[in-house]
């Protein structure tokens, strides 16, 4: 069993490493991103833009929030959740750790979905881009990308 | 001597993840991102997108509302970022399934934007949405003075761009139009004709030509509307 543990968890504790470690730096970063555009959200502030006026316009938008809640703040719920678990991952019996990568694909699937969404919205329907929430749609989607090699590893190995 | 094959134990008892679950919570997420759409959608539709009484635009370009043919005519000269404005402004709704959708009363709305460059912000804004429609520029007046507490960011270009997306105004043509300045004209025009007929604050509003300055509040308004009307005016 010790061996099937070791096995299991090879393709995050040997040269491979590198991916959770980048989902966890990716988090980090998007747990900024939604932090900031969930305080400027609720405190009514102008979001950093350059000279553009194009994050406020979204962040503005009645797209902003799903049913009363900001969709920054749904993104910071995702990425805590999302940091939490790839930091746990290695660190907790293992018929709970071999779930994570489960969790991990879940959560950052829904959020490239609703990223592209609302990338769809934003160039579409209220014609400003922001880079805030670009940023945002690009770490969630190398979030996911990075979640598929340790999904498959899972798999493979059971 | 025959050597025992161990199995390795199953997925299931493992715990281990198989092509199913990896099914299964994909269908999922796609579930939750679709009621994330379903649920953002709902919110972006307009709760405001008609008006209840007849609206339209004077010979002068300005918009009113209730019937031209109404023996009461309120000309009202208002800023947006005016809180006494936005005060006249509620008493008017208020009273406006007795006296406006009656009949009774007809308001005609002139801009006399002098507060702040938001207000006269908000001041093309709103000529750009009666450029959609009367009724549509009295949702959009509404929208404007409900807001006007929520401070100067209340007429920032986002937020009136977010205003016209909540009436059901083309965005498009509506923020090429702000956009444009091409409403500025108007909007100091309307100032400049305030001002010949002795406006010079707001509101200042003429019950049927006779001036009246500062908001009254609306049983006031209602008793010189029903004084008005057992003159027959």
């Amino acid at each position: 069993m010790r061996q099937g543990i070791r096995e299991t968890n090879s393709h995050f504790t040997g040269h491979v490493n590198w991916r959770l470690w980048l989902m966890r730096i990716l988090a980090l970063a998007g747990m900024g991103v939604s932090a900031y555009l969930t305080w400027a959200h609720l405190a009514h502030q102008s979001v950093a833009c350059g000279q553009s006026q194009d994050c406020d316009m979204v962040q503005q938008s009645v797209y902003s929030e799903v049913g009363g809640i900001p969709v920054a703040l749904l993104g910071l719920m995702a990425y805590t959740a999302l940091f939490a678990l790839t930091l746990l991952r290695g660190r907790v019996a293992e018929h709970l750790d071999n779930y994570i990568p489960l969790a991990v694909f879940g959560i950052s699937l829904i959020g490239v979905l609703y990223s592209a969404y609302l990338t769809y919205l934003e160039v579409f329907v209220i014609y400003a881009i922001c880079r805030w929430c670009v940023s945002s749609a690009l770490i969630i989607t190398a979030i996911f990308l990075l979640s598929l090699p340790d999904l498959k590893a899972e798999a493979d190995v059971s | 001597m025959a050597t025992k094959k161990r199995r390795r134990p199953s997925r299931a008892k493992r715990g281990g993840i198989s092509t199913t679950h990896i099914l299964i919570v994909a269908g999922a997420a796609i579930l939750v991102f679709g009621m994330l759409v379903v649920l953002n959608a709902n919110r972006s539709q307009s709760s405001v997108s008609d008006v209840s009484y007849e609206t339209g635009i004077t010979s002068d370009g300005e918009p009113y509302k209730g019937s031209p043919d109404a023996p009461i005519q309120v000309v009202e000269y208002s800023d947006f970022l005016c809180g006494h404005c936005g005060d006249f402004a509620d008493a008017l709704h208020a009273l406006g399934p007795d006296y406006i959708e009656t009949g009774k009363v007809q308001v005609v709305f002139s801009n006399y934007a002098f507060l702040a460059p938001e207000s006269i912000q908000a001041a093309q804004a709103a000529e750009c949405a009666l450029d959609q429609g009367a009724d549509k520029f009295w949702l959009y007046h509404d929208l404007l003075f409900a807001n006007r507490g929520t401070g100067l960011t209340a007429y920032s270009k986002p937020r009136l761009n977010t205003y016209a997306r909540e009436i059901g105004l083309d965005t498009r043509a509506f923020n090429d139009c702000l956009d444009s300045g091409k409403k500025l004209a108007e909007v100091e025009s309307d100032r400049a004709e305030g001002q010949s007929q002795g406006v010079e604050s707001t509101p200042t509003w003429f019950l049927n030509e006779q001036m009246i300055r500062g908001a009254l509040p609306q049983s006031d308004l209602r008793q010189i509307f029903e004084v008005q009307l057992s003159q027959g005016s």
